[in-house]
């Protein structure tokens, strides 16, 4: 294993670690004084100096995301922090809310003050109650230590922060589905451009940035850019959380820099595959991303460059281990099901296709496919969300990431596993 | 202002102007179903999608706006934006998307109401794929009423969420929604608070394809059965452009006509509707004349003859009754035959609503009172008081029809008056205190022109023929004057428009020709 120090998640086994004085004790919110005394351009240029790329998924620089907010406009600007976590195998956001919810509100702050924002929110994902209450109690310690409300630490800065929690549905973690929802709408995606930065939340300037991307920018600036680019890969750098789950001994939380190993997540943080089983595949980045045959998983690093490299993605590090127990098509249409079932329904090809897929897969486990429907399966998944390569073909066929999402993670199941596909389509017998 | 190629094509556009729209304004079809020109852009029915030269995705042209580029990144030295509609990878998403819409479809157009002016049956037809490849169960949902006399038919429902839109915009009455999520999405309004406002029969107009219906046209027709005449509505003061759908003498449904100046896209239920109020009426289609209180049919030169002797022996004793239901000609040529001697009804007035959109339904119920008051300029509003006292002989009323409900206070007057002459299409209350009532046509057999409240006169066009023996409204107090004085009656509409422009200038230079389908804006100078 390697030598590194968590940074986010240094003090999680400490007792009281959620609490305003045990954060305090440990150099908290002091990251806030220097940035207040800061210009906000100066916080966001340091910010695009240390290259902080969206621990949400898709990975966009965080500074540049914030340079996008128009200057000098009049209108009020929004950040909101998205907590909305509901990737299947990602748990890392819960973690940090529970046991560093101050190193959240602290980036959270730096964030809002960075793009100057007077209101923020925290949209929470619904199932997360305990977490949710525990925010509610730090908020309401931060306002009664002025490190919210009016004046913050003796500055002219004002932000209010309010906590929102969803109602279920996994497309409200996409951004402007989030921004829809919290306006009180249907959580549907909206069309871009424009996009949030010029008209979000209320058609706003908004900012929707991941808990664990927040966590990170009281660390930037307490250490300064050029202490994080050392962290990890050189184009995504940083301390990164890895939720390892499924067919593992010790599944959980790991914190490693940027471009660690899978194999080294898989077989030395989380104790190997369970019963002394063989890996057979990986889903290296939440349930959305293509799943990795054993050789991929055992070679790949997880950093954004090194996934797109072999067409899956780093996504939300939400590591699913599956071993050669595992039926990999019972299992992709386990997937499939998931994402029929969250499909927003705006978009034609997302709405018709998940549900189709899932009734050709439901007819293959049944012992009733056909030839025909592995290439229906490659025909459908491009149909959604176009080919996983990136530099041929058209993706983009929806509003949102949606339909990629469903379709590289089923399309990725039939490329690498066709043969236990082809298994369960029923053979004629020749007639004697 | 920026140039688009658009394949072969290239034109200037304005600056902010959609790929989508400056194709539409350019004959160039692309198809779509999700956009409507008044509504939000939402971009999801994913059919509009097309090549952008320098774009790495296949765009939806409903939300891709043709910007300025720099004069060194202009594509060939000179297009701001460059655009293909026929590329393979194009035609081949269009296969997709209209697969994927058809996949629950249940391909029942011999009995569907859209059939003939469906815009899935007519991609399907030129983009799409004979052939379905989708062996599973079809998802079925059974019809339901959402309010207002509108029906829908999920399984032909696409979910472009136009109609969503259209209660949240133009009506403001948020009735419609999506319910569930996914693939069980379906249009849906709630038990206790259903479609219930005066625009709904829009939202079957602006559905692309035949999920949504009006009860009042569901299995009445084929459309390729009907005939369109472009006209206007009669049924309040704003005048909105309107098709009257027909096959021979009877209509089967009206739809909006777009005109920015007036309606926009859409049009009320009142007025969409009303057209029935004019099928089961008793018509008058002869000349009828009272004697010993009943009527007796008449031949039209014994009836002219007749009136004109009673309104020359009247002399100044007599006066016009105008109508704001009628043509400006049919007032004009009234107005000049009573000498100006002239005055109107009580106004039929009811509540005004003005939507969120704009949209005005007004609460003047007459097409035409500007008009009237216009070629009419010497009318009297309160014509009752100003005719009680005096000794009047002859009164010859331009009956309202059947939208005109008579009060006490009118029904002792015409009692007293020594000759009543009511020119009318139906026995109203009114045409019953007639001494002679001579029939006219119904506002559907109607030619001439109309002036709406906010000064503009549209080309009212006849659908369907007039009745029996009625004639045109202007036509017979015309003959009259022509018995009176001897001269000559004018033939067409089109000599009676001309010469009320010489008396009106505001109306000078107003042909049908050059009211077209739009209407002229009243200039106040006759200007050409």
């Amino acid at each position: 294993m390697s030598a590194f120090k968590p940074i986010l998640t240094e003090h999680i086994h400490k007792k009281d670690c959620h609490t305003l004085s045990f954060y305090r004790s440990v150099g908290g919110y002091t990251a806030l004084e220097k940035v207040l005394a800061l210009d906000p351009d100066a916080v966001i240029e340091e910010v695009k100096a240390s290259n902080l790329r969206g621990r949400g998924g898709a990975g966009f620089p965080t500074g540049v995301k914030w340079g996008f907010i128009p200057r000098g406009s009049e209108q009020p600007k929004y950040l909101i922090n998205n907590a909305d976590e509901s990737e299947p195998g990602t748990f890392k956001d819960r973690l940090l809310m529970n046991k560093t919810p101050h190193q959240m509100l602290e980036g959270m702050i730096i964030a809002s003050y960075a793009i100057n924002c007077q209101k923020a929110f925290i949209y929470i994902r619904g199932e997360f109650y305990k977490e949710y209450e525990v925010l509610n109690q730090i908020v309401a310690e931060a306002y009664h230590e002025n490190l919210l409300g009016k004046g913050i630490l003796g500055s002219d800065y004002n932000l209010d922060v309010v906590i929102h929690r969803g109602a279920g549905a996994y497309i409200c973690g996409e951004e402007t589905g989030l921004i829809e929802s919290l306006e009180g709408k249907r959580g549907w995606p909206r069309i871009k451009p424009p996009f949030p930065a010029i008209e979000g939340y209320l058609k706003c300037p908004t900012v929707v940035n991941n808990v664990e991307t927040l966590c990170n920018l009281p660390h930037i600036f307490n250490h300064g850019p050029n202490w994080f680019r050392a962290i990890g890969s050189e184009k995504g750098p940083g301390p990164k959380l890895y939720c390892v789950s499924g067919c593992v001994n010790s599944p959980g939380v790991f914190e490693e820099p940027m471009g660690v190993p899978l194999k080294e997540l898989i077989f030395e943080h989380a104790g190997g595959i369970r019963n002394g089983n063989e890996l057979k595949g990986v889903f290296p980045g939440g349930s959305s991303s293509a799943i990795l045959n054993a050789e991929e998983a055992m070679g790949v690093k997880m950093d954004f460059d090194s996934l797109e490299e072999i067409k899956s993605m780093l996504g939300s590090a939400g590591i699913i281990v599956m071993d050669d127990k595992v039926d990999m098509v019972q299992a992709c249409l386990n997937i499939a099901r998931f994402y029929a079932h969250e499909s927003c329904g705006q978009c034609t090809p997302c709405r018709e296709g998940t549900t189709w897929l899932v009734k050709i897969l439901t007819r293959m486990v049944n012992g009733d496919g056909t030839e025909r429907d592995i290439d229906m399966i490659y025909e459908i998944t491009d149909n959604i969300g176009g080919l996983i390569d990136f530099s041929q073909g058209s993706f983009g066929k929806t509003i949102c990431p949606f339909g990629e999402a469903v379709a590289w993670p089923v399309r990725s199941f039939v490329e690498k596993f066709e043969d236990e596909f082809r298994s369960y389509i029923p053979q004629l017998e020749p007639v004697a | 202002m920026p140039l688009l190629k658009i394949d072969d094509a290239e034109f200037m556009v304005e600056k902010g102007t959609t790929v989508l729209q400056a194709a539409l304004a350019n004959g160039i079809e692309i198809p779509h179903y999700c956009y409507h020109p008044a509504l939000e852009i939402v971009g999801s029915c994913r059919m509009c999608l097309v090549k952008v030269e320098g774009m790495p995705k296949l765009q939806v042209s409903c939300n891709t706006v043709v910007s300025d580029t720099p004069p060194e990144r202009k594509i060939d030295g000179k297009y701001d934006m460059v655009v293909n509609t026929q590329d393979e990878i194009v035609q081949q998403e269009r296969k997709n998307i209209l697969e994927f819409l058809l996949l629950n479809h249940p391909l029942d157009c011999p009995v569907c109401d859209q059939a003939g002016e469906c815009f899935l049956q007519d991609y399907a037809f030129r983009y799409g794929n004979a052939h379905s490849r989708f062996e599973e169960e079809k998802r079925v949902n059974p019809n339901e009423l959402l309010g207002s006399q509108i029906v829908i038919n999920h399984n032909r429902c696409i979910l472009c969420s136009r109609c969503v839109r259209f209660t949240r915009e133009i009506s403001g009455t948020n009735e419609l929604f999506v319910e569930e999520r996914g693939y069980r999405s379906k249009i849906a309004a709630l038990d206790d608070k259903p479609l219930d406002n005066q625009l709904a029969g829009n939202v079957a107009d602006i559905c692309p394809v035949g999920a949504l219906l009006s009860t009042d046209y569901i299995h009445k027709n084929r459309i390729w059965n009907l005939q369109e005449q472009s006209s206007v509505c009669q049924d309040c003061s704003v005048g909105c452009n309107v098709d009257v759908f027909y096959q021979k003498d009877q209509i089967f449904r009206l739809t909006p006509r777009e005109n920015h100046d007036v309606n926009g896209y859409f049009m009320c239920d009142i007025g969409r509707y009303g057209f029935h109020r004019f099928e089961e009426i008793e018509r008058v289609t002869l000349p009828l004349v009272k004697s010993d209180g009943n009527f007796t049919e008449s031949s039209w030169e014994e009836a002219i003859v007749k009136t004109a002797e009673e309104l020359t022996n009247a002399g100044a004793k007599s006066a016009g009754v105008a109508s704001p239901f009628h043509t400006n000609e049919a007032n004009f040529i009234l107005g000049r035959l009573m000498d100006g001697n002239i005055g109107t009804l009580p106004a039929v007035t009811d509540e005004e609503v003005i939507y969120p959109s704009g949209f005005r339904i007004s609460a003047d119920r007459s097409p035409n009172q500007r008009g009237m008051n216009d070629v009419c300029p010497s009318i009297v509003e309160d014509f009752a008081s100003t005719i009680e006292g005096k000794d009047i002989r002859f009164i010859y009323i331009l009956d309202d029809g059947i939208d005109r409900k008579l009060d006490d206070r009118w029904k002792e007057l015409l009692e007293k008056v020594g000759f009543v002459v009511v020119q009318s299409y139906a026995m109203t209350d009114m045409a019953k205190y007639a001494d002679i009532v001579l029939p006219g046509e119904a506002p559907f057999e109607r030619e001439g022109t109309i002036t709406n409240d906010a000064g503009r006169v549209q080309w009212l066009r006849p659908s369907i023929t007039s009745k029996g023996e009625a004639r045109p409204d202007w036509k017979i107090p015309m003959l009259i004057q022509s018995k009176c004085t001897g001269v000559e009656a004018m033939s067409d509409v089109s000599a009676v428009m001309n010469e009320m422009g010489k008396e009106f200038p505001i109306y000078a230079g107003i042909t049908f020709f050059r009211l077209g389908d739009q209407g002229l804006p009243l200039n106040g100078k006759g200007e050409m």
